[in-house]
C-alpha cells in the first residue's frame, strides 16, 4: 500500500492552500496525556497513512486529552465538534450567509478542517442524527474528498486532514447507535480508566494531589466502578477524580469533596448515595 | 359507654351492694375502694366502677375481680379512674369472649406492660388486638398475656397486634398450631417476635448490604436470611459462597441496625475475599476451634483494613469488651478479639497479650491462613493449662457483627473422639442448615392464602397456530416448518398477589410513573421550513433570500418552530416461563414471580402512555410443542383479566428462544407502528429436549438479525446473575442487557424501556 501523505507535512502547506489561519486551533502548550498502552502508536501509524480513527470508551477516561495530546504531537490544528441531536449537516459542513453584497460561502468546521489540513475531532458522534454522520463517509475513504452540493464543490481533502471521532458504547446506546457502514470506516482505540497506580498518578498530577490522596481516590473509584450494574450505570471516570481531588487539593474536606464530586453527580438515588457512601468511607482513614 | 352507665343508678353504690354479698370479693373491694377514694376522692370513682360492674355483669369471676383490684391500685398512680373504668370495660368485653381466666391473665399482663403504653390510643390498640385474638383464637389469650412483656415493646404496640394478626393467619384454624404460634414455639412467631423493636432487618437492607459488597470486594456473594433461633443470640454464618445474615438483630434499630448490618456484611467479604480456608477438623477441640476463628478474624481484618482503611471506623465501636466484664472464658475470648484489632489495646491477663505479640510477629506471613489455626492452637493450650472451662453449648461469637466462625472448618474428616464436643459446638449451626435448605422455610408469612390450587400450568397442549423454520447452525440450512407452535390458554392466576408486590414496589412505581409523565408530554422536536415559528430556519431563510435575488419565487417557510413528538411505537414483551423460572430467590420469591412483577409494572406504563403493545409468554418441549400463551395481544386492553393472566403463568419446559422470537416476530409485524420493539425477558439460555443449546443460540441470533433486517429491534433482558449468559451473542452486546440481580429486574426493564422509546 502506498503511502500517500508525507508524514508532519509542513504548517507552510496549509496556509498557502486557504485565506483562513488556523493558529487559533493549534495548541501551544503540552496538554498532558499519560500513555496507558500503545495508543500512541496506534494513533501515529494511522495518522501516517491519514486513516480516520474511532476512541472508544466510557465518559471521562481520556479520550479528549488523548486527542488534543496527538494533535500536539503532531503539530496540527484540531477542530473539535462536539456533537448534538440538533446536529445538521450545514452545522459540520458550511452554509450561505447573507451580507449587504450578497451571499456568502461560510465554510463549517469539518471544511475547514478539511480545506486546510487540520485534524477534526468529532466528539460523542452518536448524540448526532445518523443522517448527518453520513457527510463524513466520502472523506473516510479513498476518495477523501467533501462534497459540499449547495455550493457544487467537491472539496478535496488537504495532505494533513484527518478525521477522529469519539463514541461511548454501552446498552444506552442501543437506540443511538452508530451505523454499520459508519463504523466499519474507522481504525478503533479503545480506552478505559487506566490501571490503579497510572490513574494515581494523572490524578496527582493534574489535580495537585498528593500521593495518598490520589491513591485514595483511585480506591474509591475503583468502588464505584464495582458498582456498575449494581444500580449505576457508570463508575465514577478519572476527570471526576481529579475534580474531587481539585476540591480536596484546594482545602475542601475529602469526605465533602468526594461528596460533591462523586457521590451527588453520579446517582440521584438516595439509596445508592448511601451505599456509594458507606463504601466510601471505608477507603480512608 | 360512660354515658350510658352515668345514667343508671350510681354505680359506685350498685357495686358496693353486690360486693357486699359475696365474702370472697367484700374485703378486697373494701380496701381497694377505699385507697382509690383516698387518692381520687369518691366522686371521681364513678367511670371505674362502671368498668367494675361491666366486669362483674359477664360473670368474669372472682380471680378475674380480684385481677382487677389489683391492676387498679398498681395503677392508680398511672391511670385516672375514668381510664381505670376504660380496661374493665375491654377487659369485660375479652372476658365474654375467652372467659375469666384469659381475663385474668390479660389484666395481670395489662399491669405488668402499662408503663410501656403511651396514652389511650396504645392502651386501646392492646386491648383491641387481644379482643380480636379471643374471638378467633380464645385459646391464645393466656399465652399471649404471659408472653407480653417480650411482644409489647414501647413505642411498638402496634406490631403486637400485627403480631396477633399474622399468628391468627398463619395458623388458620389449627388449634395446635394457633397454640405453637401463640407459645413462641412456632419459629415463624419466633422471627415476628425478633423484629418487634428491631429493624430495619436483612430484607429491608439486602440491596443495601449488596452494594456495599459489591463496591468494595467485587461481585457479592449469594445473601440469605438467616431464620431467629432461640434465646442465643445469632451470629452471620459463612456456608461456601453464602453468606446468611440474621433476619434481625434483636433489639437492634435504626441507623445502629444499617451499621451492625454494614460490618457484618463487609466481616463476611473480608472473609471470602482473603481466602476463606477450610480447615480440616480431624481432631481439633471447639475452643481450638474458637481461638483460630478469632485469629483468622483479626487476620482478615488486618487485611481488609490495609486496603480500606476506613474499615476500623466502621468495625471498632463493637470492640468494647474490657477487663470490668468478669473473668469469665467468653469475656477473655472477646478482649482477645479486640487486642488482635486494637494492637494498643492493653489487657490485665497475659493471654490477651500473649495473642498480641504472637499475632504482631507473625505480620510478614498475614497473607496465609495458616498461622491463625497455629496461634489459635497456641492459645487454646494456654486456656486448657490454666484449667479454664470453655463452653463449647453455649458459645456465641463477640463482638455482634463477626460471623460464627464454622465456615471456617471442613468437618468431613471429623476424628470420632473430637467429635462429640465439636457437635455441641455446630449443632445449632447444623439444625439451621437443614432446614434452611431450600430457602427459608417460614421467613414470611405467605402472601398467597393456604389452600388454594395452584395455578393450573399453562401445558395443556392447544392447537397449532403456526410453523416456522429452523437454522440449523451445524448442517448450515434452515429447515423449513421445522417448529409448531401451538396456542395455549392462559391460566386466570389469582391478582392478589402480583397486586401486593405492586404495592411493596412503591418507590420504583412512581418513578416509573414520572417517567411516563414526562414521556406522554413528549419531547419537544424541531420543526424546520415552517409557515410560522418562534425564529429563523437559516437555511431555508438564505435558501429564500438566493431565489429572490435570482429572480425565482422564494419559498417564505422560513422559520423554525417546536412540536410535541408523536409518539408511534409498538411493543411485545416475550417472556420466557420455562422450568428454569422456577428458581427461588433469597426472599422466596420465584424468579417467575419478579418476571411477573416486572411485566405489570412495564404493562401499566405503557396502559397509561397509550403505546400499543402485546404481551407473550413461551416454553418448548421439542420442536413440535412450542407453547405460547398471549397474555395480552396488540388489540386487547391491559385489563384486570390480562394481569390475571399474567399471574397465572407458571413455570415449566424449555427456552426454544429462536421459535418464541419468530412468533413474536410474526404477531409485531403486523402492527401499523413507526417503531417496532420486541423485548425479550429470559433468564436462561436457549435449550431444549431435542436440540443443543448451542444450536438454539445460533438459531435465535438469526432469528434477531431477521426480525432487525425488517426494521424490528429486538433487546434481550437476561436474568444472568454471573454475567457469562448467551445475551449478548444472540441479541449482540449493546442490545442485551444482563441483569445481575433479579430483584432490580422490575425497576431495570421499565427505565430500559423508556430510554429505548426516547426516539
Amino acid at each position: 500500500m502506498p503511502t500517500a501523505f508525507p508524514a508532519g507535512s509542513s504548517p507552510a502547506g496549509s496556509s498557502s492552500a486557504g485565506a483562513l489561519d488556523l493558529s487559533a486551533y493549534r495548541l501551544a502548550a503540552e496538554p498532558y496525556y499519560r500513555p496507558v498502552g500503545d495508543e500512541i502508536a496506534v494513533f501515529e501509524a494511522a495518522w501516517r497513512h491519514r486513516l480516520p480513527v474511532m476512541l472508544k470508551g466510557p465518559t471521562g477516561c481520556g479520550k479528549t486529552r488523548f486527542v488534543e495530546h496527538m494533535a500536539w504531537r503532531l503539530g496540527r490544528p484540531l477542530i473539535t465538534v462536539a456533537a448534538h441531536e440538533d446536529m445538521t449537516a450545514a452545522d459540520l459542513a458550511g452554509r450561505f450567509l447573507l451580507t449587504p453584497e450578497g451571499t456568502v460561502w461560510h465554510d463549517g468546521p469539518l471544511t475547514q478542517a478539511v480545506r486546510h489540513g487540520a485534524i477534526c475531532y468529532l466528539d460523542e458522534i452518536v448524540e448526532a442524527r445518523q443522517d448527518t454522520t453520513v457527510v463524513i463517509h466520502p472523506l473516510t475513504d479513498a476518495r477523501r474528498m467533501l462534497p459540499l452540493e449547495k455550493r457544487n464543490e467537491l472539496v478535496a481533502a488537504h495532505a494533513d486532514f484527518h478525521l477522529v471521532i469519539s463514541y461511548n458504547p454501552g446498552y444506552q446506546s442501543a437506540v443511538k447507535d452508530l451505523k454499520e457502514s459508519t463504523k466499519q470506516r474507522f481504525i478503533a482505540i479503545d480506552f478505559d480508566y487506566p490501571a490503579p497506580a497510572l490513574e494515581a498518578e494523572i490524578v496527582m498530577r493534574e489535580a495537585g494531589a498528593d500521593a495518598a490522596l490520589a491513591r485514595t481516590l483511585v480506591a474509591i473509584a475503583a468502588c464505584s466502578r464495582n458498582l456498575r450494574g449494581h444500580g449505576l450505570d457508570e463508575g465514577a471516570s478519572t476527570r471526576m477524580l481529579i475534580h474531587a481531588g481539585r476540591l480536596a487539593a484546594g482545602g475542601v474536606s475529602l469526605e465533602a469533596a468526594v461528596q460533591a464530586g462523586i457521590v451527588l453527580p453520579i446517582t440521584d438515588d438516595a439509596d445508592m448515595r448511601r451505599a456509594l457512601s458507606a463504601a466510601i468511607s471505608a477507603c480512608f482513614a | 359507654m360512660s354515658g350510658a352507665v352515668a345514667l343508671a343508678p350510681p354505680a359506685l353504690a350498685r357495686l358496693t351492694r353486690l360486693m357486699g354479698g359475696r365474702e370472697n370479693l367484700a374485703a378486697s373491694f373494701a380496701d381497694t375502694c377505699r385507697r382509690l377514694a383516698a387518692r381520687h376522692g369518691e366522686a371521681a370513682l364513678e367511670p371505674w366502677a362502671g368498668g367494675a360492674l361491666a366486669l362483674v355483669e359477664v360473670n368474669a369471676g372472682a380471680g378475674a375481680l380480684l385481677a382487677f383490684w389489683r391492676a387498679s391500685l398498681e395503677l392508680s398512680g398511672r391511670l385516672s379512674p375514668a381510664a381505670l373504668g376504660e380496661t374493665g370495660h375491654a377487659a369485660a368485653a375479652l372476658c365474654r369472649e375467652a372467659g375469666g381466666r384469659a381475663t385474668l391473665a390479660a389484666l395481670d399482663a395489662f399491669v405488668e406492660i402499662a408503663p410501656r403504653l403511651a396514652g389511650p390510643a396504645e392502651r386501646t390498640l392492646f386491648w383491641r388486638a387481644l379482643l380480636a385474638l379471643a374471638q378467633a383464637a380464645p385459646d391464645g389469650v393466656a399465652l399471649v398475656a404471659a408472653q407480653a412483656r417480650r411482644l409489647v415493646r414501647p413505642g411498638h404496640v402496634a406490631a403486637f397486634e400485627g403480631f396477633v394478626a399474622a399468628g391468627l393467619k398463619a395458623a388458620g384454624r389449627d388449634r395446635a398450631r394457633q397454640r405453637a404460634f401463640f407459645a413462641l414455639e412456632d419459629p415463624l412467631a419466633l422471627g415476628l417476635l425478633a423484629r418487634i423493636g428491631a429493624g430495619p432487618g436483612f430484607a429491608e437492607l439486602e440491596t443495601d448490604l449488596c452494594r456495599v459488597l459489591a463496591a468494595l470486594w467485587g461481585t457479592p456473594p449469594p445473601l440469605q436470611p438467616l431464620p431467629p433461633g432461640g434465646e442465643a443470640p445469632r451470629r452471620v454464618n459463612i456456608a461456601g459462597p453464602v453468606v446468611r445474615l440474621p433476619e434481625v438483630f434483636p433489639g437492634v434499630a435504626g441507623e445502629a441496625a444499617r451499621a451492625l448490618y454494614r460490618a457484618a456484611a463487609l466481616h463476611a467479604g473480608a472473609h471470602l475475599h482473603f481466602g476463606n480456608p477450610r480447615f480440616p477438623i480431624g481432631k481439633f477441640k471447639p475452643v481450638q476451634m474458637a481461638l483460630a476463628g478469632i485469629v483468622e478474624d483479626a487476620r482478615v481484618e488486618t487485611l481488609a483494613m490495609a486496603r480500606y482503611p476506613g474499615l476500623r471506623r466502621l468495625w471498632a465501636p463493637y470492640h468494647v469488651a474490657s477487663s470490668a466484664d468478669g473473668p469469665t472464658v467468653a469475656s477473655l475470648l472477646a478482649r482477645l478479639a479486640r487486642g488482635l484489632f486494637d494492637p494498643a489495646y492493653r489487657d490485665p491477663d497475659a493471654l490477651v497479650g500473649k495473642g498480641q505479640e504472637l499475632f504482631a510477629a507473625a505480620r510478614g506471613r498475614i497473607d496465609d491462613p495458616a498461622l491463625s489455626l497455629a496461634i489459635g492452637t497456641r492459645l487454646a493450650n494456654d486456656i486448657g493449662q490454666r484449667r479454664l472451662r470453655f463452653d463449647a453449648r453455649g458459645h456465641v461469637v463477640e463482638p455482634a457483627y463477626r460471623d460464627d466462625g464454622l465456615g471456617l472448618w471442613d468437618f468431613s474428616d471429623i476424628a470420632p473422639e473430637a467429635a462429640d464436643e465439636v457437635e455441641l459446638m455446630v449443632e445449632a449451626a447444623r439444625l439451621e442448615r437443614r432446614e434452611g435448605g431450600d430457602g427459608p422455610p417460614d421467613a414470611a408469612p405467605s402472601p398467597e392464602p393456604a389452600g388454594r390450587a395452584r395455578p393450573r400450568p399453562a401445558g395443556e397442549t392447544g392447537a397449532v397456530i403456526a410453523t416456522y423454520p429452523e437454522w440449523d447452525a451445524a448442517a448450515g440450512i434452515e429447515r423449513p416448518d421445522w417448529t409448531s407452535i401451538r396456542a395455549v390458554m392462559p391460566a386466570a392466576g389469582d391478582t392478589g398477589g402480583l397486586r401486593h408486590a405492586l404495592e411493596r414496589a412503591g418507590p420504583v412505581r412512581a418513578r416509573i410513573a414520572r417517567l411516563v409523565k414526562a414521556a406522554r408530554v413528549g419531547r419537544a422536536a424541531r420543526l424546520k421550513r415552517q409557515a410560522e415559528g418562534h425564529d429563523l430556519d437559516l437555511d431555508a431563510a438564505i435558501e429564500a433570500a438566493i431565489a429572490r435575488r435570482a429572480g425565482e419565487v422564494p419559498d417564505l417557510r422560513v422559520f423554525r418552530s417546536t412540536a410535541l413528538s408523536q409518539r408511534d411505537l409498538a411493543v411485545l414483551v416475550l417472556i420466557d416461563m420455562s422450568q428454569s423460572t422456577r428458581a427461588r430467590l433469597a426472599d422466596g420469591a420465584g424468579v417467575l414471580d419478579v418476571e411477573k412483577l416486572a411485566v405489570a409494572m412495564l404493562a401499566e406504563a405503557l396502559a397509561a402512555l397509550g403505546d400499543a403493545f402485546a404481551l407473550i409468554a413461551f416454553a418448548s418441549s421439542g420442536r413440535g410443542d412450542v407453547r405460547v400463551c398471549e397474555v395480552k395481544g396488540f388489540d386487547a386492553p391491559y385489563d384486570t383479566a390480562a394481569a390475571a393472566c399474567l399471574a397465572g403463568l407458571s413455570s415449566g419446559l424449555s427456552t426454544r428462544l429462536g421459535a418464541g422470537l419468530r412468533h413474536a416476530g410474526a404477531q409485531i409485524a403486523r402492527v401499523r407502528a413507526f417503531r417496532k420493539l420486541i423485548l425479550v425477558l429470559t433468564d436462561g439460555e436457549p435449550s431444549d429436549i431435542d436440540a443443543s443449546g448451542e444450536d438454539l443460540v445460533q438459531d435465535a441470533r438469526r432469528v434477531v438479525l431477521q426480525l432487525r433486517s425488517q426494521g424490528i429491534d429486538t433487546f434481550g433482558v437476561t436474568l444472568d446473575p454471573a454475567g457469562v449468559g448467551s445475551g449478548p451473542a444472540i441479541f449482540g452486546k449493546a442490545n442485551s442487557m444482563p441483569v445481575r440481580r433479579v430483584e432490580e429486574l422490575p425497576a431495570r426493564l421499565s427505565e430500559l424501556y423508556f430510554r429505548l422509546a426516547r426516539r
